[in-house]
């Protein structure tokens, strides 16, 4: 006989189907989507101020200007070890409190090299502007975008893609795709912009609102989501 | 008779795991590293009588780890999954997926 008898309580398909919902209501439940994007969209609020207060800019006779963003530079790396800490420690707490434990290791270590990444970024671009010329024509688009990725907005999406991954989380991934887009692709988050009269910094500042908005938004929505489950 | 060159996927079967109850106790254990009684019992519908007794099956086993602490002065006791448990819930999960292969799998061995 090739046949085994197998109880309806066995029954293959129904055992399969009962293991993926209950797989899947474990990993709904150790979702904390909105925190993690309320923390990030503060954290970039937050660094307006820094990024306005902290930055040199060098006005030239011939009108043009050179700035450098110091206050970033300062900003970042803390604040992103703080918002990553508190987030880990938001998930960690809520799904011991729902009696279950909490994937962070992959989210906490993904935190760690993005909050390396930006600063280690800003120094070789530095070492280099120290030895060669500035460029007199505009960048390649691809080394804009590039530029824009390791910038801690485009880290922040990073952060976000592994969050998606380790949450098996849909909404979140295409929420980080439409995220991306806006921060690599449509805002000018390395050169600012508005009208004439905003100058230097309010232009630098409004990419940085919008972006900060924006996971805000995010932020509610996912927890307008959480509260109706 | 039917020739068979390979056993039967449903030979390979833990009767430890292929249960219901035990199987989704292993499930949840995996996906969440740690577990407590109570949602446990809540996510699988079952008296803390019952869930006992599963529980007793799969810690005699060897696949799961039960911890008893205090939060406070509430008493928690926690599961965790052995490296037994990941393995014997991964063999599971693939004989399972074998079996169903199996039976949508039009038949290719001949009557002789």
């Amino acid at each position: 006989m090739t046949t085994n008898s197998i109880p309806a309580d066995g029954d293959p398909r129904r055992l399969l189907a009962d293991a993926r919902a209950l797989a899947r209501q474990v990993r709904i439940d150790q979702r904390m989507t909105w925190a993690a994007l309320l923390v990030l969209g503060t954290t970039t609020l937050l660094a307006i101020p820094f990024d306005w207060f902290g930055m040199q800019v060098d006005c030239h006779p011939d009108g043009g200007c050179t700035f450098t963003r110091q206050g970033m530079l300062y900003y970042w790396p803390a604040a992103m070890v703080l918002a990553y800490t508190a987030i880990a420690v938001s998930y960690l707490r809520a799904a011991r409190a729902r009696g279950i434990g909490a994937r962070v290791l992959p989210y906490a270590i993904t935190g760690a090299v993005t909050t390396v990444v930006f600063p280690a970024a800003w120094l070789a671009v530095h070492l280099y502007f120290q030895s060669h010329p500035y460029p007199d024509s505009p960048l390649p688009y691809g080394l804009l975008v590039l530029d824009r990725l390791v910038m801690p907005w485009g880290l922040i999406g990073v952060a976000l893609l592994v969050l998606a991954w380790l949450e098996r989380n849909l909404a979140l991934l295409l929420f980080t795709a439409g995220y991306l887009a806006l921060v690599l692709l449509a805002l000018p988050m390395n050169s600012g912009f508005g009208p004439p009269h905003f100058g230097l910094r309010a232009g630098m500042a409004v990419p940085q609102l919008i972006a900060g908005l924006v996971l805000l938004l995010g932020a509610a929505a996912f927890a307008r989501a959480a509260r109706r489950r | 008779m039917t020739s068979v060159t390979s056993s039967h996927p449903a030979q390979g079967l833990d009767e430890v795991v292929h249960q219901r109850v035990r199987l989704g106790i292993l499930t949840i254990a995996h996906e969440a590293r740690r577990v407590e009684f109570g949602y446990l019992r809540t996510h699988l519908d079952l008296t803390a009588g019952n869930l006992s007794k599963h529980l007793s099956v799969l810690e005699a086993a060897g696949l799961i780890a039960v911890e008893k602490g205090y939060e406070g002065r509430r008493g928690r006791t926690w599961i965790t999954l052995t490296p037994a448990g990941t393995t014997a819930l991964t063999d599971e999960i693939a004989r399972l997926k074998q079996l169903i292969a199996r039976v949508e799998t039009p038949t290719t061995t001949t009557d002789r």
